[in-house]
């Protein structure tokens, strides 16, 4: 076993305690040392990363996926509903901020537009609807805590470990004529059999928007008909099933005065 | 910058994220929860698809994000008016609610033993009297009976 499976392993043990101790299970001994756990499983899986080359990038690049991973769990383990929603606000911004550091301006904006504009206000909505008095007794337990843990630990670390594997170099040979990658090793490797292409840098250019609409309504005409169908029909479906509900309670609580 | 290490970088953050909602669908019984785990998951596979379309210098990874966001509205709107649905007929947002729709050869999930109500007393803010005293008392004015 190398030591990178060896770090591997004992970070997927403590991001399974951990998330096991931050998921509410009605007792509320062990939050603090789960964040502790959770933390440094956080830390080795990130040590096992490869650097990004400039300070800058590093720093910006690890502050957001830091907050976006660390509100992630807050969402998922927090027992007020309220505080839930707020911390999935929380994971959106780092997402989006992601998005931005990838040149990708205009989902980075859509997604805190769609999502906290909209989603995020239909949840606190349903939620003041139908929860008005807050903490209920479902919150504070689950189903299954151990397993879920064990198991979402488990699918960190195996991914992880998949990535870090396609991503590791291999002994290849090219060969010029043929224009074939012969690995070695035996398995095609997509990714590192590869040069990385030569960049037009259409992505990271400044008419970026330009590209992006030119290609979605060009391209993608069909497909952008099709969204905007798949809205109405949604629209139309949540209004009729909204709508439905009323009638037949009261023709049942007519029936029964009848 | 490397954009290989940039691309290996954001792809282990989605599947972070991704695992995260995971956990989330399966541990929570609240149901607005789970709809809100399942929404991180989508967060996780667009950070991967925004990385393998800057890798690969293509548009099609943000295309296709833009369409996650699209069906993600219309999913948002439809489950939340079942939720509200389900809430207004069972009286609670529980998903243990609704299993009796299990097939006939399953168990149910029988609640062990409840949890105690954690009463935490909300602390609010005291604000220092200045100014013309007030006719009122202190005590009613700062009292909030529910938020």
């Amino acid at each position: 076993m190398t030591q990178t499976q060896s770090v591997m392993l004992v970070a997927t043990l403590l991001a399974a305690v951990g998330l096991w101790l931050l998921l509410p299970r009605g007792e509320g001994w062990g939050r603090k040392l789960g964040i502790l756990l959770a933390l440094a499983s956080l830390g080795l899986f990130a040590s096992r990363l490869p650097r990004l080359g400039s300070t800058s990038a590093e720093v910006i690049f690890w502050f957001l996926a830091a907050v976006t991973v660390m509100s992630a769990v807050c969402a998922v383990t927090l027992k007020s509903p309220v505080y839930c929603a707020i911390w999935f606000a929380m994971t959106l911004l780092g997402t989006s901020g992601l998005f931005l550091f990838q040149g990708a301006q205009f989902l980075g904006v859509a997604t805190i537009v769609v999502y906290a504009g909209a989603i995020l206000v239909t949840f606190l909505f349903v939620l003041m609807l139908a929860q008005p008095e807050g903490h209920a007794y479902y919150d504070r337990v689950s189903w299954e805590a151990l397993v879920s843990a064990c198991v979402g630990a488990v699918m960190i670390g195996i991914l992880t470990m998949v990535i870090g594997d396609a991503f590791a170099p291999k002994s290849f040979t090219v060969d010029e004529t043929e224009k074939y990658v012969t690995l070695t090793d035996g398995i095609v490797d997509p990714i590192a059999g590869r040069e990385v292409p030569q960049r037009t840098d259409e992505i990271l250019s400044d008419r970026h928007m330009d590209h992006l609409g030119t290609q979605l309504f060009s391209r993608h005409l069909i497909a952008v008909e099709v969204a905007g169908t798949m809205l109405l029909a949604a629209l139309v479906g949540a209004v009729s099933i909204a709508i439905q509900s009323k009638p037949l309670a009261r023709s049942a609580g007519g029936a029964r005065h009848g | 910058m490397g954009e290989l290490q940039l691309l290996q970088n954001y792809l282990v953050v989605g599947a972070m994220l991704f695992s995260i909602g995971l956990v989330g669908m399966l541990t929570r019984r609240n149901m607005i929860i789970m709809f809100l785990a399942v929404e991180m998951m989508l967060q996780g596979v667009s950070i991967s698809l925004v990385a393998w379309s800057r890798f690969h210098n293509d548009w099609g990874g943000q295309i296709l994000v833009i369409f996650i966001l699209t069906v993600a509205a219309c999913e948002a709107a439809i489950a939340m008016v079942l939720v509200l649905m389900l809430f207004y007929r069972s009286g609670r947002l529980d998903i243990a609610a609704w299993q009796n729709l299990r097939e006939s050869n399953q168990t149910a999930f029988v609640d062990t033993e409840l949890p105690e109500a954690e009463i935490e007393e909300p602390q609010w803010p005291a604000l220092a009297p200045s100014g013309i005293e007030p006719v009122q008392p202190v005590e009613q004015m700062v009292h909030r009976s529910h938020v």
